[in-house]
């Protein structure tokens, strides 16, 4: 067997085996404010949402109503200069593109974009609208994005990003194009409106 | 059976001909329509038949008309038209070099395939080494392999259900994408016999069939500049999907060459048409492979298109690989390459974008928005022109 295989393998196994009792999901109820990833960043959810315990990054965390592949609400709070969006799998043989102190604004959707098309090797994504916004109380960007994903589904999202103090907050939402992101959208933007920065 | 018995005559004949003295491989004669026989490849068919009803409807499928046609004739004039007529070809976005033949039919190209050839020779070899494995029908043999690793995929499906994590469906899903994967690894001598089969077809065809050789060589070329972009110690042929199994690659490519006709390396490799064919698709392809974030392997990709000429596009896509790595030095570079795409085609907007961005970032404001407001003036509707439009009046750092 391929060492590709056994390396899938086993990764099934060990997550089977120890997540019982490692892992647990939190709740994130309607109207209580909360802090992202023990950085400065609140936000107060309109409605209910689950925070999955699949973490991805230091500075980042997911949220979810069914469940990621079907609504996945990923925030980012405040990333260094220097550091990928994601943990990079191999630093060395899978880098991750980085951002950085020169990084521009209009530059955060192609870094969003050159991160998904290399973390999931797909050749799929558009950024299909790009708008100055304000978020966090600061100039920022908007941007709306459509890609297909290794799972051959098409997945429609949205981001609202700013560079504060150097650091990169951004909040990302993508759901299936069909029902799912239509449905949840007016939820992720009520939470980007409550986001707030001490 | 008979037509088996044929075919089996003929692969002999290929055998031989190559122990012995350097014999051009010949491919046996087309034993027409094949339909399924026994249980097991009745099955098989029946389910690849299922797969490709679905798959025909997949989001990764690239249904530009012109492409898809191109890509069959090229297949047919490498392997004939009547051996071609067996096959519906599917050409899917997935950025890495790999094609592969379902045993009903189904061809799938990727994408990345069409962006590493450089000549309708050198594509030929590769549908034609898939086409080999078809015509031979090693999938069948290869039924057991499948049956095994369906008894892991059993077993993975239900430990990963006991997770229901996210991290954990996506390590099933990736282990489901390498056993499929290893159902279209064959032996090492399933792949020599293809091979024999694939330069077969070339020498029969109107095509070069010495291009077969150089697809493999640039491939590893591709892979050791990688590698040492990234300063590995030595590459990783093994994670290549297309050739993970294939022998090794200096047998490889001296057998290559070896089983091409002499007299025929004179023929066209038809590299002309084939550049032609597919200019309009190129920048996407590009694209595709830039935002991969391979560096080195980008470069490498890049500089052997450039070998028949510098274009705009070409030169395009250095300025954005050097842009999205962002050291100051790549800066300097990439406004140098977006200049270069702007001495070539002065309507290539995305170059006076890049060329802006890069200018502003290494300090140069004035002529940064000035390269800024000729992409707006270009292309005025732009996804991101409000954005960029707030960037020309007031502008970022003062010096």
């Amino acid at each position: 067997m391929m060492p590709g295989l056994v390396r899938a393998i086993l990764a099934v196994l060990v997550a089977a085996l120890l997540s019982p009792a490692a892992m647990a999901h939190k709740l994130r109820e309607q109207g209580v404010a909360v802090t992202i990833a023990d950085s400065p960043l609140t936000v107060t959810p309109g409605r209910d949402w689950n925070r999955l315990d699949g973490n991805i990054g230091k500075r980042t965390e997911n949220w979810t109503l069914d469940g990621g592949q079907l609504n996945d609400l990923t925030f980012f709070a405040g990333i260094e200069p220097g550091k990928p969006l994601v943990r990079e799998r191999s630093k060395k043989r899978e880098p991750l593109p980085r951002f950085g102190a020169s990084t521009l604004l209009v530059e955060i959707p192609e870094l969003f974009e050159a991160t998904y098309r290399s973390a999931k090797q797909i050749a799929d994504f558009r950024v299909t609208d790009v708008q100055p916004i304000r978020f966090l109380g600061q100039e920022g960007v908007m941007f709306a994005f459509e890609y297909v994903d290794g799972d051959e589904l098409t997945r429609k999202g949205e981001a609202q990003a700013a560079i504060v103090g150097g650091r990169l907050y951004m909040i990302s939402f993508d759901a299936p194009r069909l029902h799912y992101f239509a449905r949840t959208v007016e939820d992720y933007r009520k939470i980007v409106a409550s986001a707030r920065l001490p | 059976m008979i037509a088996r018995a044929r075919l089996a005559i003929g692969l002999v004949a290929l055998v031989a001909g190559r122990m012995g003295q350097a014999e051009p491989a010949l491919p046996p004669p087309y034993a027409g329509a094949y339909q399924p026989q026994g249980v097991d490849e009745q099955g098989l068919w029946a389910l690849m038949d299922e797969e490709e009803r679905r798959f025909a409807q997949s989001d990764m499928v690239m249904r530009e008309a012109a492409l898809q046609a191109y890509v069959t004739k090229v297949l047919c004039d490498t392997v004939g038209a009547d051996r071609c007529g067996a096959t519906r070809v599917y050409i899917v976005r997935v950025p890495v070099f790999n094609a592969s033949m379902s045993p009903n039919g189904l061809m799938q190209v990727y994408s990345g395939l069409l962006l590493r050839v450089h000549s309708e020779a050198e594509l030929g070899a590769v549908l034609g080494h898939e086409f080999g494995h078809f015509e031979a029908r090693h999938s069948l043999e290869q039924l057991k392999t499948q049956r095994s690793s369906g008894d892991v995929m059993a077993w993975a499906f239900v430990l990963a259900n006991m997770a229901p994590s996210y991290d954990v469906v996506r390590a099933y899903r990736n282990l489901q994408l390498t056993i499929i994967g290893n159902f279209y690894r064959f032996g090492r001598n399933q792949e020599r016999e293809a091979d024999g089969l694939g330069i077969g077809y070339l020498n029969s065809s109107a095509l070069r069939p010495q291009a077969a050789a150089q697809v493999w060589e640039r491939l590893m070329s591709e892979f050791t500049a990688d590698a040492r972009a990234k300063g590995l110690k030595k590459p990783r042929f093994d994670r290549i999907p297309f050739y993970a199994t294939h022998p090794p690659e200096a047998e490889r490519a001296a057998t290559l060459t070896l089983l091409a006709r002499p007299d025929a390396a004179t023929r066209d490799d038809g590299a002309a048409r084939y550049r032609a064919a597919l200019a309009p698709w190129l920048p996407q392809l590009l694209e595709d492979q830039i935002k991969l974030n391979d560096f080195g392997a980008s470069e490498f990709i890049i500089q052997s298109l450039a070998e028949s000429g510098w274009t705009a596009p070409l030169w395009h896509a250095r300025g954005e690989l050097y842009r999205m790595r962002g050291a100051p030095r790549d800066l300097v570079h990439a406004a140098q390459f977006y200049a270069q795409a702007i001495a070539l085609d002065d309507t290539h907007a995305e170059a006076h974008r890049g060329l802006g961005l890069s200018l502003l970032k290494s300090g140069q404001t004035a002529p940064g928005q000035q390269a800024l407001r000729r992409y707006l003036a270009l292309k005025p509707d732009a996804p991101d022109a409000k954005l960029i439009g707030m960037m020309i009046p007031k502008e970022v750092p003062a010096p």
